[in-house]
C-alpha cells in the first residue's frame, strides 16, 4: 500500500535554513540517512516533485529526487550520508546532483555506474583572456561564428582532430599528456585540471571495441543537449584575493567556458558496465531498490573493470575538452589577429562533475578512511591546503566552476573546510532542471527563446534551433538560487560571477 | 528469405528523385512505393531525460515504434531516405525488459559505430520470446549535415522506470532515454 504525501512527509525533517534530513525508513533498507540542501525557492520544487509522485500511481511517471537520494542511502557500503546538492533533480538510479561515498576497504561496498552517469567526466573548464568587454562587444557575432565554425557541434557532427585507432588507445591511457604531446594543450594547462588531466588507473583494454568505435569520430566535438561553449564577461567579483589567484583582475574581463564530456565513448562504457553488473548482482546477491542502481562490489572483477574503463573514458573527456580549448584559442587568435599566448588564454581550472574517485577523507569519528566518492552532477570542492589541489590555489581552495544555462550567469566558487566535513568536499554543478523537456517544448516557443537571448545582447549559434526551448533558462532552476544556497550553507564560497555574451550549442 | 530477394527488398524503395548512377541497379525499383509505418509513439514528461511511450497491435510493433521514436528525437526522420539497410541479431539474458534494453542499445550502437546510420523504418523479422532473441532490419541512410536536421543526441538507454504492458490491447511500452 503506497503511503500518502502526508505520511511521506513524516520522514523529512528540517535541519536548518538550508538543509533537510531524510530519515531511515523513507525507503526500505537505508544504511545511512539522506540530506539535501535547498533554499526556500528550491525547497518548493523538491516537495512539489514528491507530492506529484505520490499522486501518480503506477503507469508512466518517475521517481522524485528525494526517493532517489534515499535509494542511494540503501546501497551496501555507503558511509556518511547520501547527499543531494541544491541543484538536485530526478535522474535514473542516482538523482542528478547526488554525492555518495563508499568505504573502499569494505569488502561489501559497491561501485555504481549510475552514480557516475552516462556522460563520464562531463565537466566544465574556464579559460581567461586579457580582453575586456569593450574589445569583444563589437566583435561578438564574428567571434561566435568563428567558434561555431571551429568547434563541431550537435548530432551527427565529426571531430576535426586527426585521429586513428592507435592514437585513441594512447589518448585513453594518457589523457591530457597526450594532448600536450600532440601540441593541442599547453604544458601548464594540466596543472590547472583535476587529477592533472590524467587518471592513472585507466586501462584502455577495459574499454570495448564498440565504445572505441563510437568515440573515434567524435573526439573534439561538443555534442548536444546541455553542452555548450560560451564567451563570458566577469560581472561581479566577490572574493578579490581568490579571483586574483585565478588571474581574474577586473570586472568586464573576458573568459571562455567549455562544458562537455566523453561523448559516445563514455556512454558506451557506462552501458556495457550496466549489462555486466546486472549478472554480477545476481551472483553476489546485491539487493537494490531500483533496477537502474546496477552496481558491483568494488573489488569484484566487474567493479574493477568498470573503474579502469571509467578512468579511460575520463581521460578521453579531458582530451576532448583540451581539443576544444585548442579550437577556441585558434578561433580567438584568428578574430583578433594575434596569438593565444598574447591573449593570455590560460586555463583557470577544469572540473569533472560526473565521476567516481578514490579519495582520503576524515570521518566524523576522527579516523581517516579511503573512500570511493561518486559525484553525479556534483563538483569536487576541496578546501585550502588540500594536497590534491594545485600550488596556485593552495591558499584559496579549489576553484569550482558552475555552468549556468544558455543565457544565464555562471559562477566560480571555491572549496571550503566545512564542505570537506559535510559533503566529502562536494558542491553543486549547475542549475538543475525544473521543467521537463516535454513541458518546456509545450510551454516555450523556440523563436521567442532566441529573440529573448538577442534582446539580452547575447550572440547565439545553435545546431538545433527548434530544441533550444528545452534548454531555455526558464526550464532550469535559477542558478543564482543554487550557488547562493551552497554559499549560505558553507559548502563552498562565492568568488566570481560571469555573464554570457556569446553561446555556441549543439 | 534468400540473399537476392533480401537485397531487392532493401533497395526497392528509392525515391524518384535519386540519381541512378549513384545507386546502380536498385534504381530500377523506383516505382515501388515504400510505406512508412504510422507514428505510434510520444514523448512524456521527465525532468532530465526523455520518456518514450510507444504502442502497437503487437509487442513487436511497440518495440519497433520505441526505436523509431528514439531516432525521431535525434533528427527529423521524414527527411531520411531509404538508401541503405542494416540488420541486427541480438540475444538478451533475463526478461522482456532486458530484451527491450538490448534492442534499443543495439540500434543506438549501430548509429554510433556505422557512420551515423539513421533508420526511418524498423522492422522486426524474428521475435523469439523464449530465447529472448530479435532479428530486425532498419531502412534509412547515413546522417548528412547538409540534408538532415539536428535534434538532440540520445546518449544511452536506461532501465529507469521501464515498463512493458503486455496485458493492455495497445501493448504500451515506456522507456527513458538519457539525453
Amino acid at each position: 500500500m503506497p503511503r500518502t504525501y502526508d505520511e511521506e512527509l513524516k520522514f523529512i525533517e528540517r535541519i536548518n535554513n538550508h538543509s533537510w534530513r531524510i530519515k531511515k525508513g523513507f525507503v526500505p533498507n537505508m544504511n545511512v540517512e539522506g540530506v539535501f540542501y535547498v533554499n526556500s525557492h528550491l525547497e518548493k520544487l523538491m516537495f512539489e516533485e514528491l507530492e506529484n509522485a505520490t499522486k501518480f500511481g503506477g503507469i508512466g511517471g518517475f521517481l522524485p529526487g528525494m526517493k532517489q537520494i534515499a535509494n542511494v542511502a540503501a546501497l551496501p557500503g555507503i558511509v556518511g550520508r547520501s547527499v543531494g546538492l541544491p541543484d538536485v533533480h530526478s535522474g535514473y538510479g542516482f538523482a542528478i546532483g547526488n554525492m555518495a561515498a563508499f568505504d573502499y576497504n569494505d569488502p561489501k561496498a559497491i561501485v555504481s555506474p549510475g552514480g557516475v552517469g552516462f556522460d563520464i567526466n562531463c565537466g566544465v573548464r574556464l579559460l581567461r583572456t586579457n580582453l575586456t568587454e569593450k574589445d569583444v562587444q563589437p566583435m561578438k557575432e564574428q567571434l561566435a561564428q568563428s567558434m561555431f565554425d571551429h568547434i563541431p557541434v550537435g548530432v551527427g557532427s565529426k571531430g576535426v582532430i586527426p585521429m586513428n585507432a592507435k592514437d585513441l588507445e594512447e589518448a585513453l591511457e594518457m589523457g591530457m599528456d597526450w594532448s600536450i604531446r600532440e601540441g593541442y594543450s599547453w604544458a601548464e594547462d594540466k596543472e590547472h585540471c583535476e587529477e592533472y588531466g590524467r587518471m592513472l588507473q585507466a586501462d584502455p583494454t577495459k574499454v570495448s571495441q564498440r565504445a572505441k568505435k563510437r568515440g573515434l569520430p567524435q573526439l573534439g566535438t561538443l555534442g548536444a543537449g546541455n553542452h555548450y561553449a560560451e564567451i563570458q564577461i566577469v560581472d561581479e567579483i566577490y572574493d578579490r584575493f581568490a579571483a586574483g589567484k585565478m588571474g581574474i583582475d577586473f570586472k568586464g574581463q573576458v573568459c571562455v567556458m567549455i562544458h562537455c564530456g566523453s561523448r559516445g565513448l563514455g556512454h558506451q562504457v557506462a552501458t556495457d558496465a550496466l549489462v555486466a553488473m546486472e549478472k554480477a548482482m545476481k551472483r553476489d546477491q546485491i539487493q537494490t531498490n531500483d533496477r537502474q542502481l546496477a552496481c558491483a562490489l568494488i573489488h569484484s572483477e566487474e567493479g574493477q573493470d568498470y573503474l579502469k574503463g571509467m578512468c579511460a573514458a575520463a581521460n578521453y573527456a579531458w582530451v576532448n575538452r583540451s581539443s576544444m580549448t585548442f579550437l577556441a584559442r585558434q578561433a580567438f587568435a584568428r578574430c583578433f589577429n594575434t596569438t593565444p599566448d598574447d591573449l593570455d588564454m590560460h586555463l583557470i581550472y577544469d572540473v569533472s562533475h560526473n565521476i567516481a574517485k578514490i579519495e582520503e577523507h576524515m570521518m566524523s569519528d576522527g579516523k581517516q578512511k579511503t573512500l570511493l566518492v561518486h559525484r553525479k552532477g556534483a563538483t569536487r570542492a576541496f578546501p585550502p591546503h588540500h594536497p590534491l589541489i594545485p600550488v596556485d590555489y593552495q591558499l584559496t581552495g579549489q576553484p569550482v566552476l558552475i555552468g549556468g544555462t544558455m543565457g544565464t550567469c555562471s559562477y566560480v566558487l571555491t572549496g571550503t573546510e566545512q564542505g570537506m566535513k559535510e559533503t566529502f568536499g562536494s558542491t553543486c554543478h549547475g542549475a538543475g532542471r525544473a521543467l521537463s523537456r516535454a513541458k518546456s517544448r509545450r510551454n516555450l516557443n523556440w523563436y521567442e527563446v532566441l529573440d529573448d537571448l538577442r534582446e539580452k545582447g547575447i550572440a547565439i549559434r545553435v545546431a538545433s534551433p527548434k530544441l533550444v526551448q528545452e534548454e531555455a533558462p526558464d526550464s532550469y532552476k535559477n542558478v543564482t538560487d543554487v550557488v547562493e544556497t551552497c554559499h549560505a550553507a558553507g559548502i563552498s564560497k562565492l568568488c566570481v560571477k560571469l555573464r554570457p555574451v556569446a553561446v555556441i550549442k549543439g | 528469405m534468400s540473399k537476392e530477394s533480401e537485397n531487392k527488398n532493401q533497395d526497392s524503395n528509392i525515391e524518384k528523385n535519386q540519381n541512378e548512377d549513384e545507386h546502380g541497379p536498385s534504381a530500377s525499383n523506383e516505382d515501388v512505393t515504400f510505406d512508412y509505418p504510422p507514428i505510434k509513439y510520444e514523448y512524456l514528461d521527465h525532468t532530465a531525460d526523455i520518456q518514450i511511450h510507444s504502442w502497437g497491435d503487437s509487442i513487436e510493433e511497440s518495440f519497433e515504434q520505441a526505436a523509431m521514436g528514439m531516432f525521431a528525437y535525434m533528427t527529423d526522420t521524414d527527411l531520411i531516405e531509404n538508401r541503405d539497410m542494416k540488420q541486427i541479431d541480438i540475444r538478451a539474458d533475463g526478461d522482456l525488459q532486458n530484451l527491450l534494453f538490448k534492442f534499443l542499445c543495439e540500434w543506438l550502437e549501430v548509429y554510433g559505430t556505422e557512420d551515423y546510420f539513421i533508420p526511418r523504418k524498423i522492422e522486426i523479422n524474428l521475435f523469439d520470446r523464449n530465447e529472448l532473441r530479435i532479428i530486425a532490419r532498419g531502412y534509412g541512410e547515413l546522417f548528412d549535415l547538409s540534408r538532415h536536421t539536428q535534434g538532440t543526441e540520445v546518449k544511452a538507454i536506461t532501465y529507469s522506470n521501464m515498463q512493458i504492458h503486455e496485458e493492455t490491447s495497445t501493448h504500451d511500452v515506456y522507456v527513458i532515454v538519457d539525453i
